[in-house]
């Protein structure tokens, strides 16, 4: 009977307290683990979504003037690519793309470490950085075409000032936040002032100013569609208004979608680099 | 700054004098510290320890008063303070003079403190206690005159502070480095030093050797013990 008495209330407590182990792990991992299985897989939609918009078309519901259906767009951008137009034009906004990133990133990264590293840089640059950087650059179009006429050097610059400013931005607060406890342990290791910044504020830099490449990146492309779209003979943004005159919606949404996967390839390539690049950070060996 | 020593003597300060503001945080200290003395510096925080740490190590010079401090100075921080993006070796050896920067170096270094197997890892996968274990082969790989340990223990658990003073007792008997280690422990002062310095209100209150015997010797080490806490200024029902 004592037993009982004294054992009772020792059970009710190892059971509420198991009970509370339970809830716990329920509560922890296996809600958030419940809560990101969907019940359905994630393309799904995107399929209905794609079937209803084929069903559409072939109904006569949507006019191929306003939209091509899938189908039409996946043979012409087949038969673009065949043809080489599609290939041609690629390459030529490509190499928009590639010389204006070269003067963008070049820019953004010099300008980013002078003023980072420099208190001189920093009184002198940053200002007028600053002030340019809340124009919307895409505005400058008219006065571009003005200054520098119809050919590529405003598409390249457009581009350029796309890169440019987040990447600068992004340096220029990456330097300055280097850990000053590190730059002192330099300080009295005797690290020169140059292996201070090679082996301390850079690195210190380094995952922001890859943050500000993938933002930089995205602008860039913002940037060439916009350029394109004002004169060109060449490139896909001459494609798509060339399409546009004929009504043709299959090859602009094939220009749209070339357009997409380009700017994805070199997000995929920033990303990859920011793996290899910042590697310490994870737990690898 | 650097005036002449008396001879033997590695670091040498008179009437050192810094203050933020009104109060000074270090009062006209007189100090001097023979060469490869290990001298613990205790004192509670605001005493002043780690400013005369910083001074001692240049990274303060805005004192008034004579700073002498003999040859050249390494220090480890309270943080291991190591650069998470280079590997534990290059830790190590960066910052050396160009043909002493090698690998070679830095194995031999880290050979000291029983962590050579780790030259290739990064310093985030480290635990704390092999984090600061690097940063004292680090230290150590500059061959210093003078050895500056600002409470390098302070964040690691009993079990490996005690190991730690093992190591370090063992790598002052090889290197006999003039080592000053600021630390608020007395135990952990007592376990490694010659001689101990109370640090209060910017002045020194307490100058005791730690006779090597009282290690074997409880009573004898428990008085100095009841000594330096008085110095330290605690009180009876603060003690453990």
């Amino acid at each position: 009977m004592t037993i009982s008495l004294l054992s009772a209330p020792s059970r009710a407590i190892s059971h509420l307290r198991a009970d509370d182990d339970v809830d716990r792990t329920a509560a922890g991992p296996g809600v958030i683990a419940r809560s990101r299985r969907s019940p359905v897989p994630r393309w799904a939609s995107l399929v209905g979504v794609l079937a209803t918009w084929q069903l559409a078309s072939t109904t006569k519901l949507l006019s191929p003037d306003l939209l091509a259906p899938p189908s039409t767009i996946a043979t012409t951008g087949w038969r673009l690519a065949g043809s080489g137009e599609l290939g041609s034009a690629l390459l030529v906004s490509s190499g928009r793309i590639a010389i204006g990133l070269l003067f963008g990133v070049t820019a953004g990264v010099t300008l980013g470490l002078l003023s980072g590293l420099s208190r001189w840089g920093d009184a002198l640059l940053d200002p007028p950085v600053q002030a340019l950087r809340t124009l919307p650059h895409l505005g400058l179009v008219p006065l571009f075409i003005l200054w520098f006429g119809i050919d590529e050097t405003p598409k390249v610059l457009l581009i350029a000032m796309g890169v440019a400013f987040p990447l600068y931005l992004a340096i220029h607060s990456g330097v300055r936040q280097s850990d000053p406890k590190l730059l002192e342990a330099a300080r009295v290791l005797g690290f020169t002032s140059w292996q201070r910044v090679w082996h301390v504020s850079l690195p210190s830099a380094l995952p922001h100013a890859l943050v500000g490449l993938r933002q930089g990146l995205g602008l860039a492309w913002l940037s060439l569609i916009v350029a394109e779209q004002v004169n060109s003979s060449a490139g896909l943004g001459y494609m798509i208004n060339n399409a546009r005159e004929f009504l043709q919606t299959d090859v602009i949404v094939v220009g749209l979608v070339v357009y997409a996967v380009l700017g994805l390839l070199t997000d995929t390539l920033v990303r990859e680099l920011e793996r290899r690049a910042l590697s310490w950070r994870g737990a690898g060996l | 700054m650097t005036t002449a020593p008396s001879a033997g003597t590695a670091i040498g300060l008179r009437g050192v004098t810094k203050s933020y503001g009104e109060a000074p945080v270090l009062d006209g200290l007189d100090l001097d510290i023979p060469a490869a003395q290990v001298v613990a510096l205790l004192g509670r925080s605001g005493s002043g320890k780690s400013t005369l740490l910083r001074l001692l190590a240049s990274l303060d010079h805005d004192v008034t008063g004579e700073v002498s401090v003999m040859g050249t100075v390494s220090v480890a921080f309270q943080e291991p303070r190591l650069l998470p993006w280079r590997r534990v070796w290059r830790n190590v050896v960066l910052g050396l003079d160009g043909p002493e920067d090698n690998r070679a170096n830095a194995l031999t270094a880290l050979a000291q403190v029983e962590l050579a197997e780790l030259a290739d890892r990064w310093p985030l996968t480290l635990s704390g206690g092999q984090a600061q274990r690097v940063s004292l082969a680090r230290a150590l790989a500059r061959r210093p005159d003078v050895l500056l340990l600002d409470e390098p223990f302070g964040a690691l658990d009993a079990l490996t502070r005690r190991s730690m003073h093992a190591l370090l007792r063992r790598l002052f008997a090889e290197h006999r480095p003039t080592t000053l280690l600021v630390t608020h422990d007395v135990d952990e002062a007592l376990a490694i030093a010659d001689r101990v310095l109370v640090l209060r209100d910017g002045r020194v209150r307490g100058d005791h050797l730690v006779p090597a015997v009282s290690v074997h010797d409880p009573a004898r080490r428990q008085a100095l013990r009841t000594t330096i806490l008085d110095d330290l200024g605690v009180t009876p029902d603060e003690r453990d």
